[in-house]
């Protein structure tokens, strides 16, 4: 269902808001010409520009004033034939979908044999068979992402953990197009910075169409937002200086991408702030920002493998260990006991998730801890391990709480050489690194006496036969604000990803409908409460209330009724388990602020934007 | 891991500098793990603490990227020695050293003593792809010559004369010993230090291996017997601070307290 379903949504057929008309001939010449150059690159199997054209859709955004509507025009220019509604069309499977909009009521676009057909897909029905089935061959073949034919698909879509370095890959070769998701960042002068396949300086030329696109885009007071062919989508964010393309074959919404691309800004942001690259380009427009993130890309390379492979960036909540309630109090009160001036956040990591979060009063006062903010730091931790005697200290910036500003953290494992706990500090104190690895020692020794460590070590995610619903396969559950954890972290809880499930491909499968699912309900155009969907090999049902998020997985068999009641046995169990599966009460300390220290007092303490120092450079 | 056991304060400090990609971390990792590995580039810096005798040395890895390197001043506060680290296959890391790096080790102490070391002269040098030993070193030896034992039985079928064969290729080596002994003249000459008061280049600028093994204890052992003065030094001047030290009582090595000295 993944397959042909992109173009929906805020972008269904051709949107283009022209500038005056009087620019528009000449302009979407060049922008037809900027596309092809692009689309020779990236889609080389359309050796005809015109046909990419044919299949592109360009979704631009007028800024509201200069808005003048004159999308006829832009379909001519850009060869764009009424076929490329056919595209949105082809969004429903073989399978059934059955979608409700605050009530239960039957959509159009359920099963191939609904109106949405009719209405506008008669004229390439033909066309349209053929593609339903050969798309369902491919199904059979177990091909996580469909949507083409070609051999070389398999090996492209799938990640393989053991491939990690991109860097040295042919650019021009067919394996490289293939890559599920590209994700580019570079400058506004089209200075490329990265490349998440392949060097960055072997895709100049292409960044630079890219950019060529953006600024031709831009001179008509427009933005460009995303391009559509028949296989990939082409997202574009702009931010500040930067501006970040994704090229995904992974039929997700334009939003979701859009998001990810986020993720990739903030993960940049979190190294060098967004004061420090505004700074950088005021002074040099074509500055090469490669020589401060020199030696970065796995950890932009470790995020996109994540938002790829973990819900938590999909839900922008995060995932917490489950445990029992009064050891993680234990543990929380170990991190609250161990404080020295200037720290306002103790994390304690275990398996990549959280244990525990403890965190400065007056910092929070007003302000919470986002989860995009703990995702990034978990990468980092994931991306950075030294060796693991090291205690490390370094500057980090946490991009939503303040993007200007540096963090400095202190990461050390507790239990080398296993180095599955991970213990995160946080001082907005560069020189504090010895007063903080001190209250690492103080926590050390207390989880030394109470034996947290081994106490941790057998706690585990839970599967989610716990449950006792049989035809329940899988869930995501993500509450919202709830009286008691009211301003606090975001959070979801998930079992394991069991068989089916275990292999890579039939997880990505798995994350691939529940993406699927997630885009439907957070559709801007026509958002929906709940879901059920008849996938080919299992039954999906999303709902989202005020109270809660949640996307369910059931084995194929499963009726409507029998789903409902499942979910309402799952929402109990959750109910009952939640002191185990949330982080429940996060407390907190207070570090009053030590005078002698700096001459930062009180509340300006948090905000520290002590330069790095590499500006001294430029 | 002390278990749970009071903070080791570290008596003296090392910092390591240079670009990146020159095997800073992988130098630390021969010298206290006895191994190579593939790291990956290195945050921040990261701190560790090595028992030498009865001191304890505290070592900071730093990363060469010039993202961190306004930290670098921070780590260096104190630094009783520094090694300057370049990769003896690529000049510009040679350079770097003095463009960026130099001025960093401001923050040093006064008698801070300064180590150049080219790494990843295995690429380079036939004799370091062998471990070179020192009688100090002899499980390690034993342990390299395993290692690379092996290899050169897999990929040579002529006897390791030519140990070029290794690696297959011999890389191009671009910084030769000179240089590096030239640059030390310009540090102590940057420093204001005379040359004949100061410890020799000939001692002070090493060529080392982390994949093999080569020269890395050497150079982290020299360092550390240099830097024992310093510590002593450090000692004394603490027993004549007006604060007393409880720690003094138990410590049976010597009378001298062990205080913190960052």
């Amino acid at each position: 269902m993944e397959s042909e379903n992109q173009p929906r949504g805020e972008a269904e057929g051709v949107k283009i808001h022209d500038p005056p008309s009087e620019s528009s001939i000449p302009a979407a010449d060049t922008l037809a010409t900027s596309l092809s150059l692009l689309g020779n690159h990236m889609f080389p199997e359309h050796a005809n520009p015109v046909e990419i054209n044919d299949n592109t859709i360009v979704n631009k955004e007028a800024p509201a004033e200069s808005v003048l509507s004159d999308a006829p025009a832009g379909e001519q220019s850009l060869d764009a034939e009424p076929q490329v509604n056919q595209v949105k069309e082809l969004e429903t499977e073989e399978s059934g979908i059955f979608e409700c909009q605050n009530s239960m009521y039957t959509q159009p676009a359920g099963g191939v044999t609904e109106e949405a057909d009719m209405s506008n897909g008669q004229d390439d029905s033909g066309e349209f068979v053929v593609t339903m089935l050969a798309r369902g061959k491919l199904e059979e073949q177990g091909v996580g992402v469909k949507g083409r034919s070609s051999p070389l698909l398999e090996t492209g879509t799938l990640e393989a953990p053991a491939f990690l370095s991109h860097r040295d890959e042919d650019v021009t070769a067919e394996s490289w197009r293939q890559h599920r998701k590209h994700v580019f960042v570079l400058s506004e002068a089209g200075k490329p910075i990265y490349s998440r396949y392949g060097s960055e300086e072997a895709l100049s030329s292409t960044m630079g169409v890219m950019m060529a696109l953006v600024s031709f885009v831009q001179s008509g007071d427009n933005i460009i937002r995303s391009v559509y062919s028949e296989e990939h989508t082409v997202v574009f964010l702009q931010k500040g200086p930067l501006v970040l393309v994704c090229v995904s074959s992974s039929r997700q919404s334009e939003q979701q991408l859009r998001g990810e691309l986020l993720y990739v800004y903030y993960q940049i942001i979190s190294m060098l702030t967004q004061a420090s690259i505004a700074r950088i380009f005021e002074h040099k427009k074509n500055y090469d920002l490669r020589r401060l993130l020199a030696g970065s890309e796995k950890i932009l390379d470790g995020l996109l493998n994540l938002v790829d492979s973990d819900p938590s960036f999909l839900l922008a909540a995060v995932h917490c260990l489950p445990l029992a309630s009064s050891l993680r109090d234990s543990l929380s009160q170990i991190l609250q006991k161990a404080i020295t001036p200037n720290l306002v956040f103790s994390i304690l990591i275990a398996k990549n998730q959280l244990l525990t979060i403890v965190q400065e009063k007056t910092v929070i006062e007003d302000a919470r801890l986002e989860p995009a903010d703990v995702h990034l730091l978990l990468n980092l931790i994931g991306a950075s391990s030294a060796f693991q005697a090291g205690e490390i200290w370094t500057p980090i910036c946490l991009p939503l709480f303040n993007p200007d500003c540096y963090f400095y953290a202190y990461i050390s494992y507790l239990d080398p050489p296993e180095c599955t706990v991970c213990l995160l500090l946080l001082s907005t104190d560069k020189e504090a690194f010895y007063a903080v690895a001190e209250c690492k020692r103080r926590i050390e020794e207390a989880m030394v006496a109470q034996n947290s460590l081994s106490l941790i070590a057998k706690a585990q995610s839970y599967s989610v036969s716990q449950v006792g619903v049989s035809d329940l396969r899988h869930f995501m559950y993500k509450p919202f604000d709830v009286p008691d954890n009211y301003r606090q972290l975001t959070q979801f809880t998930s079992p394991e990803m069991e068989a089916p499930y275990s292999s890579e491909e039939e997880k990505m499968r798995l994350l691939d409908l529940y993406r699927y699912m997630h885009s439907r309900i957070h559709s801007t155009s026509r958002p929906l409460k709940l879901i059920y969907h008849v996938a080919e090999r299992e039954t999906l049902l999303a709902w989202v209330t005020s109270k809660f998020e949640l996307y369910t997985c059931f084995s194929p068999l499963v009726t409507k009724a029998c789903a409902i009641t499942a979910i309402t046995k799952l929402l109990r169990w959750i109910k009952k388990e939640e002191d185990r599966l949330f982080i429940r009460y996060p407390p907190k300390y207070s570090t009053t602020p030590n005078p002698s220290k700096s001459s930062r007092g009180g509340k300006s303490d948090q905000q520290d934007s002590t330069d790095n120092g590499f500006l001294s450079l430029l | 891991m002390p278990e749970g056991s009071k903070m080791k304060k570290p008596d003296v400090k090392v910092v390591i500098l240079g670009d990146m990609n020159v095997g800073k971390t992988s130098l630390l990792h021969r010298y206290t793990e006895r191994k190579f590995k593939d790291t990956i580039s290195t945050v921040g810096g990261a701190f560790y603490l090595k028992q030498w005798g009865p001191y304890n040395i505290s070592i900071w890895d730093t990363a060469g990227r010039e993202q961190f390197h306004g930290l670098g001043s921070m780590y260096c506060r104190g630094a009783a020695a520094v090694i300057l680290t370049y990769d003896v296959t690529n000049w510009q890391s040679l350079a770097e050293l003095e463009e960026r790096f130099l001025s960093l080790t401001d923050t040093a102490n006064h008698d801070c003593i300064y180590a150049i070391v080219g790494n990843k002269a295995d690429l380079t040098d036939p004799k370091a792809q062998l471990p070179q030993d020192s009688d100090r070193v002899s499980e390690d030896r034993a342990e390299c010559e395993e290692e690379t034992g092996s290899q050169v039985l897999s990929t040579c079928p002529t006897p390791p004369a030519s140990p070029a064969s290794l690696s297959g290729v011999m890389v191009h080596k671009q910084v030769g010993h000179e240089d590096a002994m030239a640059l030390y003249g310009r540090i102590l000459r940057y420093k204001g230090l005379e040359e004949n008061g100061s410890l020799p280049a000939e001692k002070m600028c090493f060529e080392t291996s982390a994949k093999t093994g080569y020269n890395v204890d050497i150079l982290f052992e020299t360092l550390f017997d240099l830097v024992l003065p310093s510590i002593l030094r450090k000692r004394n001047e603490n027993q004549q601070s007006p604060t007393v030290d409880l720690e003094d009582c138990r410590g049976g090595n010597n009378k001298r307290g062990k205080t913190a000295c960052c």
